[in-house]
């Protein structure tokens, strides 16, 4: 992991001094308002429907064991208890008290974490890959490249003001389970044939109102060039971005407008100016950044594929969560593990100030005090041994965190919606509970096999619904929440493309949602040939048998 | 009456600016060799600009961070005269602004100037380079 140094923790505490002093001058009628509203975005403090809500930054998704000891004390101290794992692999607190927000900001800083431009217009935390450096089939780990574009972005004296926010992801394997087709700017980092770290620069996709898989508008961009291409790309989005409409000020719009081609050869012409100039990364400072991410030295375990099968042999459940939950790593004797928080009752995401406890006890244990956050709300512990995982499996029981449902029906994407969010249309939260209640049977699920819901409780797409095989959006219909429903979105992992789901037909009230559910599955589990999944039969057969079996029965 | 931030001599400073101190700002479309300019945040910089006695750059909202790369390219075209924010600035984006090159910054009237001078030197490092100091944070590191 990146360690800070003193230059790293002297701009940390000033930081958090200089929004100490903002809070300050707001609370003492100093500042107004709006412009009060702009720093605070800027420091992770978003007011929702019911109270503040703070967003803290996770870079590229990795924690430290302590950091998440320090995440769990300030859920106890500042809020009821609990925190919340966001689509973008941070954390987030939603009853923190304004007055009290520095003084979480600097319980922060102690562990070299903070909330900056985790909201507001400007460059956001970048996200990657939950299984880096461990993943059995990555090229390249992310990490080095995602903390070198954390380091240039924060307080770009040029790029803080944005027409809207940015969100950047990194993935190093073909796996993309960053999801960077739909990324402001998604970025591939492979090796090429001459052993160089090199990146493909996808730009212009997203979800939100107008979903749009990204361009591919770079091909292999020499590592030491990584910045300067990026100012570029900025300088040309921050000039021409259109600022008279909100909806129309991502990126993609911009994108969309000049063409894909045009927008590619603006930023060209502006990296001859960049190109080579003293934002170039110089080798010393690559590899500065690469060696603190080195992986830890495994412990050489043998093979213990054996054991394993007796053990899960004598125990189903045991069984059943290594099917699910546990993914290959590229050490041998090792394995990447997922600890969902996908329980029935608990909305997706939430965890309690004690199961963050808990599992900086297991990271200290097993997986070399490292902790992940996925883009699907879970935990994941990166690097466990094999021998390991039975004693892993065994305690993570009494913390509700054993749900054998990876990429399972009852592993959704939620987004908070209209629990706590005020742009809500609907709320999501009750539509993630009613679809785990009813088919929330384990052998209902298996036979169903991978299937991605994604709900969002408004256009705004935090949920992620355009990429869920099955999606579900929050629409207002004369004042009363109903909800949308698309099928075959794909976010791009498995080593298929990402895509956007289709609009089934006209929304359904909050109450006919599971039932519609119950129908798209029988669908499939009518039409689908042999193995095939819920994505390839959709691919196969398209919407239109999905449509007949649900706009029939409701139109008699 | 309005305040005027400016850097003199390596300190920031104000001054009152009453009206008849106010430049003769021109458009770029009446501007000639001299002159000082006033520009909008979305004009295409001229090297020809290089010539004005003075810049200035007028913000239609203290979001609008379009003024940031205008700076950012006036300084790259070679203008090496006083560069200055107006309009509908605030004094917690003037470090930022600062660092784009500007070296003056006109207050709008609501704006306390002791505030906005406190407001404008909160860091002692960045990690990135700007155009006041080109090198990123990471080349003073590998020295000390
Ligand atoms: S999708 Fe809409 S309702 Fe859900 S969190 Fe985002 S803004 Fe709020």
């Amino acid at each position: 992991m990146y360690r800070y140094d003193d230059l790293d923790r002297q701009f940390l505490h000033e930081r958090v001094a200089h929004y100490r002093a903002q809070t300050e001058r707001y609370l003492n009628g100093q500042l107004s308002e709006d412009a009060f509203l702009q720093l605070r975005l800027r420091n992770g403090l978003y007011v929702q429907r019911l109270a503040p809500m703070l967003r803290v930054a996770v870079p590229y998704g990795t924690l430290a064991a302590s950091q998440l000891r320090a995440l769990s004390k300030i859920a106890r101290e500042y809020d009821r208890g609990y925190g919340h794992l966001s689509t973008r692999q941070n954390v987030q607190f939603n009853w923190p008290e304004l007055a009290e927000v520095p003084a979480i900001l600097e319980a922060l800083a102690l562990v070299d974490m903070h909330a900056i431009q985790t909201s507001g217009s400007c460059i956001r935390n970048v996200t990657t890959d939950q299984f880096a450096a461990a993943a059995a089939d990555e090229q390249v780990d992310p990490r080095p490249y995602c903390e070198l574009l954390r380091q240039w972005s924060t307080a770009h004296p040029e790029f803080e003001w944005l027409p809207r926010k940015f969100k950047i992801a990194v993935t190093g394997s073909s796996n993309d389970r960053a999801a960077v087709e739909v990324h402001d700017v998604g970025l591939r980092v492979y090796r090429d044939q001459q052993d160089q770290v090199v990146f493909d620069v996808l730009a212009g996709g997203g979800l939100g109102r107008t979903p749009v898989i990204g361009h591919q508008i770079c091909t292999a961009l020499p590592i030491a060039e990584l910045l300067t291409y990026m100012e570029a790309l900025l300088r040309v989005y921050n000039r021409y971005g259109r600022r008279d409409n909100k909806y129309k000020a991502r990126i993609k719009i911009l994108v969309r407008a000049m063409g894909a081609d045009a927008f590619a050869s603006a930023v060209a012409e502006e990296w001859q100016h960049t190109r080579g100039g003293p934002a170039t990364l110089l080798t010393t400072e690559i590899e500065r950044i690469e060696k603190q991410f080195v992986m830890p030295t495994l412990h050489q375990h043998t093979d213990y594929s054996e054991t394993l099968a007796q053990e899960r042999f004598d125990n189903p459940d045991f069984s059943r969560w290594l099917t699910h939950n546990v993914t290959p790593h590229k050490v041998a004797g090792y394995a990447c593990v997922t600890l969902s928080t996908k329980v029935i009752g608990v909305p997706p995401g939430d965890v309690s100030d004690q199961q963050m406890d808990a599992v900086a006890d297991w990271a200290d244990a097993y997986s070399q005090s490292e902790i992940r956050i996925s883009h699907e709300q879970n935990f994941v512990l990166p690097h466990v041994a094999q021998c390991d995982l039975l004693a892993l499996f065994k305690k993570t029981k009494a913390q509700a965190l054993n749900t054998a449902n990876v990429g399972l029906l009852t592993d959704m994407i939620c987004c908070p919606g209209g629990d706590y969010c005020s742009l809500a249309n609907a709320k999501s939260i009750p539509i993630a509970e009613a679809i785990q209640r009813q088919f929330g049977d384990y052998d209902y699920q298996h036979d169903l096999g991978e299937l991605d819901i994604n709900i969002s409780g408004c256009m705004n797409a935090c949920g992620h619904h355009h990429v869920g095989h099955i999606g579900i959006l929050g629409v207002d219909k004369k004042g009363a929440e109903f909800y949308q429903i698309s099928l075959g979105g794909h976010s791009g992992h498995s080593q298929r493309p990402a895509s956007l789901g289709k609009i089934l037909g006209p929304s359904f009230a909050r109450d006919e949602v599971p039932n519609v559910m119950a129908q798209i599955f029988s669908t499939y589990l009518n039409q689908r040939h042999d193995e095939e999944d819920f994505l390839s039969c959709y691919e196969r057969i398209g919407i239109a048998p999905f449509k007949e079996t649900i706009y029939a029965k409701s139109d008699s | 009456m309005q305040n005027l931030i400016h850097n003199v001599t390596g300190q920031w400073q104000v001054s009152a600016l009453s009206a008849s101190e106010t430049p003769h700002w021109q458009t770029d479309k009446t501007w000639q060799a001299g002159l000082p300019l006033c520009v909008t945040v979305d004009v295409e910089p001229e090297p020809v600009w290089q010539t004005a006695s003075l810049i200035g750059i007028d913000f239609p909202a203290f979001t609008d961070g379009r003024g940031l790369s205008l700076a950012t390219l006036i300084r790259r075209i070679g203008y090496k005269g006083d560069l200055r924010a107006l309009g509908a600035i605030h004094e917690d984006v003037l470090h930022y602004m600062v660092r784009c090159g500007f070296t003056s910054f006109l207050l709008p009237e609501d704006c306390d100037p002791a505030v906005a001078l406190a407001c404008i030197a909160p860091y002692t490092e960045f990690y990135q380079g700007s155009v006041i100091q080109p090198a990123p944070l990471y080349q003073r590191r590998a020295r000390g």
